[in-house]
């Protein structure tokens, strides 16, 4: 296969010296991805997307319009909705066993990928992941509680009702905080046994459907800890709310930010050139700070605030665990019907 | 409507039944409305997440809305939507009704269930059946595909109220103008279309509001950069919840309210046929 | 004001191909001619009137106008004026819209419009209510307005279905008056259908009285009230008393038989009942063979009072008896 720096120099020279109609075809390539909004999705429209644009000689079509998965289920596999899909990672799973997205993009395809730090294509990882977040525990500053250094200080009685996690059939930190809690009171993340009996004794609970509910009800003080992932904490740094973000001392789960490209993609060129584009350097930067998404490309240098609240070394990033989706997708229908009994009394 | 409630209370100065009845009555208006004003309070509420009991008044999400262009092109997009399908539904129902009760079609009562199907279909498979339709038959995700869809669920809804009034019209007054001379189409024009235009716009207005507020029909049939307003909220409250969501909200029941407002103006949707 | 003749040919008409609403029936109205429909509902009466009109295609016979074949001519090119029992106002349009809507079919000029329309509207006395909806009169304003909405076009034909059966009692009464004032003025032709048969023995020039679709009897209200022809136009038509003699059945009008003393009696028999009704007081008396007839004694001078219980005597003449059809 072709590297993308030579199919780039080979189409450059083309542009030059064919006639104009396939520089016009050139243009006309429009590259379907799906992506996050909120601030993400500002910085992608405002800076990210039309420098690749530009640089590429191609427009993007970026849907920022949930749910991305049933869409691009329900068309067709030779020409799917979307060349590039940009989810979490249970997500990518889920379409990788229905060949729907490709197994690896290594740096064959994209150079960059050779910087990553190993989270980012391990064997945890269909695609590529290009951030993750950590997911661990938010909680307030002025309730007098002490700052947590273990998951297991989220099963403190003072905190009856004033805990909070996810509804785990809809939100994959629920699903991340449940294994973690067969990590902690049992054998490992696998242990759904324990994981059940521990879920048992964090009631009574508040749960929500996505991590912005989570957010706010720290803010508003509804909870005074919850399951949360490191950005949706330091996202309001500065601003002067009384919360804070806590890494347990048994790790944190990794959140990560997968892209991937359709097998049916017509323009899988340019779909590897933008995965290549997301893990450059100061693309990277500029997102990880806009968002505190700890990048993968080990190269990126973030300014120290950032450095240090996010995994930006060896040493931070080998705190991350990363659940196994395959394994847990797998049995997800029993998982879902066993906490829905539990969390209903 | 008053006058019987006047004489029960000329006859009788107390009645339990009929506090209890007013008591029943202000409870559900109480409970119609509360969402309302809870929204419209965290609308105002200058905090950035949503809190109760609020903290103060401010504009300052109703100036996030009106300045992020994605609200606005989302708003102007629903409503662009919604005047078509106001449009085609009004059309394509007031048809339908005329057929369904003047026709004489063989199996009437099955074409009826037809015609009001995509009523009992969940408005998610709708969608979903739509955009693998689309996407079999090669036209992409067009912005009139959109508005064929919310058409679709739209029209059921013009077909109840104007076979209601067909339901309850007086044919004599069709003959009679027919005896006087009126052609078959001039009846039409002069007198069946006056007399059955309140229930066809009462429904016109169900179906703006329908389009309008569509979200699961909308979820699968919107395209990047062509987002009606309730899946650009839905997919805003993702990420970032705070009182834009609420004012957009306000923002959306305003411009309702508004156009049924406009339009009884315009076309008065109270009926003067005797129902 | 011109006025044409009617005829029914040989008109039969069934409904879902099953039920026999009119069946044979043949009519002749003459041009300007009150002519009313008489029986009761499900008689064909209606139907019969709705052929005229061409709401409604005879399945075998033919309708002609002025001696014409109209049969197949569509409702709006016959040129006739109706009156529905239920107005069948133009809910939307005012009263004066209503009156003109007519003329303004026919393509009259504006200005013939509005004073036509006015005077038609002086001619039912609603003067200065044109601008009103229908919703805003009464019953009784409602059908002048339809009668001048019908009026104005000046047909030769005036059809009028119940056009009085809204009203009450009073209001119906001055409205025959007026109706029949109106159609002799106006010298068109009127087929006015009813169920009641003292509105149509007040009003009528000739009555035809129907039964199951058919004919019974076609006649002037005297002619009818007086020689009915079948049992059916006896008994639908009055109070009768029918006598089976010698097996021919008789009809003898109440107001026939005379109370006598019991040696002039034919018949001798005591008083069941009394209902006094004002201009006269109707009898029923058990007779001594166990028949019940009926009889009227009109009130002209000191009324004799007689009381349930009391014994009479019955007497009538054989030329008042009238032999029915078998």
């Amino acid at each position: 296969m072709i590297s993308r720096r030579t199919l780039l120099g080979t189409s450059a020279v083309a542009a030059a010296t064919l006639a104009a109609p396939s520089i016009l075809h050139a243009q006309a390539k429009t590259l379907k991805i799906t992506t996050w909004g909120g601030k993400w999705g500002e910085i992608m429209k405002a800076t990210v997307l039309p420098a690749f644009e530009k640089e590429f000689k191609c427009t993007v079509s970026a849907d920022q319009a949930f749910p991305y998965v049933p869409k691009l289920q329900a068309s067709p596999k030779n020409d799917p909705l979307y060349d590039v899909l940009h989810t979490n990672s249970n997500e990518q799973w889920n379409c990788f066993t229905e060949g729907l997205v490709m197994q690896k993009i290594t740096a064959k395809e994209a150079p960059n990928v050779a910087d990553v730090y190993p989270w980012a294509v391990s064997d945890k990882i269909v695609g590529v992941a290009i951030f993750t977040s950590a997911i661990g525990l938010g909680f307030r500053t002025d309730k007098g509680l002490a700052k947590p250094t273990s998951w297991k200080d989220l099963a403190d009685p003072k905190l009856a009702g004033a805990r909070g996690s996810y509804i785990i059939p809809v939100n994959s930190l629920g699903q991340c905080h449940l294994m973690m809690l067969g990590k902690i009171y049992g054998k490992g993340l696998q242990d759904l046994d324990a994981a059940y009996k521990a879920l048992e004794q964090l009631k009574p609970i508040k749960l929500v459907d996505f991590t912005g509910q989570m957010e706010k009800m720290l803010l508003s003080g509804e909870v005074s800890m919850g399951v949360i992932h490191d950005s949706g904490v330091y996202r309001y740094d500065g601003q002067n709310q009384p919360v804070d973000f806590a890494s347990p001392s048994e790790g944190v789960m990794a959140l990560e930010q997968v892209l991937n490209v359709t097998p049916g993609s017509k323009v899988k060129e340019l779909a590897f050139g933008y995965i290549d584009y997301m893990l450059r350097p100061d693309t990277q930067k500029l997102l990880a700070e806009g968002v505190w998404y700890s990048p993968a490309n080990k190269k990126v240098k973030l300014d120290a605030k950032y450095d240090a609240k996010l995994l930006t070394t060896e040493a931070k990033v080998a705190t991350l665990i990363q659940p196994d989706w395959k394994w847990y997708n797998a049995r997800k229908e029993d998982i879902d019907a066993r906490v829905t009994k539990i969390l209903k009394g | 409507m008053s006058a019987p409630l006047q004489t029960i209370r000329n006859k009788q100065p107390f009645d339990a039944g009929r506090a209890a009845y007013l008591t029943l009555n202000g409870l559900l208006l109480a409970f119609l409305l509360a969402p309302i004003a809870i929204v419209l309070a965290f609308a105002l509420n200058p905090t950035p997440y949503i809190s109760f009991p609020p903290v103060g008044v401010s504009l300052r999400w109703f100036e996030k809305f009106f300045r992020t262009p994605e609200f606005t092109n989302a708003l102007l997009l629903s409503l662009w939507i919604a005047g078509c399908v106001l449009v085609l539904s009004i059309v394509i129902g007031g048809a339908c009704a005329l057929a369904l009760a003047r026709g004489n079609l063989p199996g009437r009562s099955f074409l009826t269930a037809f015609f009001m199907s995509p009523l009992m279909l969940p408005a998610i498979l709708t969608g979903l059946a739509l955009f693998q339709s689309y996407l079999l038959v090669g036209i992409g995700r067009p912005v009139w595909g959109l508005i064929l869809a919310h058409t679709l669920v739209a029209v059921p809804y013009v077909i109840r109220t104007t076979l209601a009034v067909l339901h309850n019209f007086d044919r004599r007054i069709e003959e009679a103008a027919a005896v006087l001379g009126a052609s078959p189409t001039r009846v039409f024009f002069e007198v069946t279309l006056p007399l059955i235009r309140p229930g066809v716009f009462a429904g016109g207005v169900f179906a703006f509001i329908v389009s309008f507020d569509q979200f699961p029909v909308s979820l699968f049939l919107v395209v990047p950069k062509g987002e009606t307003l309730p899946v650009v909220l839905f997919n805003y409250m993702k990420f970032d919840l705070d009182g834009a969501i609420a004012a957009a909200s306000m923002v959306s029941i305003l411009l309702a309210l508004s156009v049924v407002l406009v339009l009884e103006r315009l076309i008065g949707l109270k009926a003067y046929v005797k129902l | 004001m011109t006025s044409a003749t009617i005829r029914l040919d040989d008109v039969t008409k069934t409904f879902d191909g099953r039920v026999l609403a009119v069946d044979g029936v043949t009519l002749d109205i003459a041009a300007g001619e009150f002519f009313s429909l008489l029986g009761p509902s499900g008689c064909g009466k209606t139907t019969s009137l709705r052929m005229i009109a061409g709401f409604e295609l005879p399945d075998s016979g033919r309708v002609h106008v002025a001696g014409r074949d109209i049969t197949d001519l569509p409702v709006h090119k016959r040129d006739m004026g109706m009156v529905f029992q239920s107005y069948a106002l133009f809910p939307h349009r005012t009263v004066a819209e209503n009156v003109a809507f007519g003329l303004r079919m026919r393509e009259v000029p504006k200005p013939d419009i509005e004073r036509r329309v006015k005077a038609a509207l002086a001619q039912v006395a609603l003067t200065g209510l044109e601008e009103r909806k229908p919703g805003q009169l009464s019953g009784g304003q409602q059908q002048r307005v339809a009668l001048a909405r019908a009026l104005v076009v000046e047909p030769p034909v005036l059809l009028c279905d119940e056009p009085l059966g809204a009203l009450d009692r009073k209001l119906r009464q001055q409205m025959q008056f007026e109706l029949k004032e109106l159609q002799k003025r106006l010298g068109v032709t009127l087929v006015f259908v009813t169920h009641d048969q003292e509105e149509a023995l007040a009003m009528s020039d000739r009555i035809a009285v129907m039964n199951h679709g058919k004919v019974e009897q076609v006649g002037a209200p005297t002619e009818i009230y007086e020689r009915p022809r079948t049992r059916f136009v006896a008994d639908f038509i009055g109070e009768i008393n029918i006598l089976e003699e010698a097996g021919r059945a008789r009809a003898l009008r109440p107001e026939k038989i005379r109370l006598v003393p019991p040696a002039e009696a034919r018949v001798a028999g005591t008083i069941e009942t009394a209902n006094f009704l004002g201009g006269s007081t109707l009898y029923r008396i058990r007779a001594a063979d166990g028949r019940t007839l009926l009889t009227r004694e009109t009130h002209a001078g000191e009324r004799s009072p007689r009381a349930p219980g009391d014994p009479v005597g019955l007497a009538w003449s054989d030329s008042d008896a009238v032999a029915l059809e078998a």
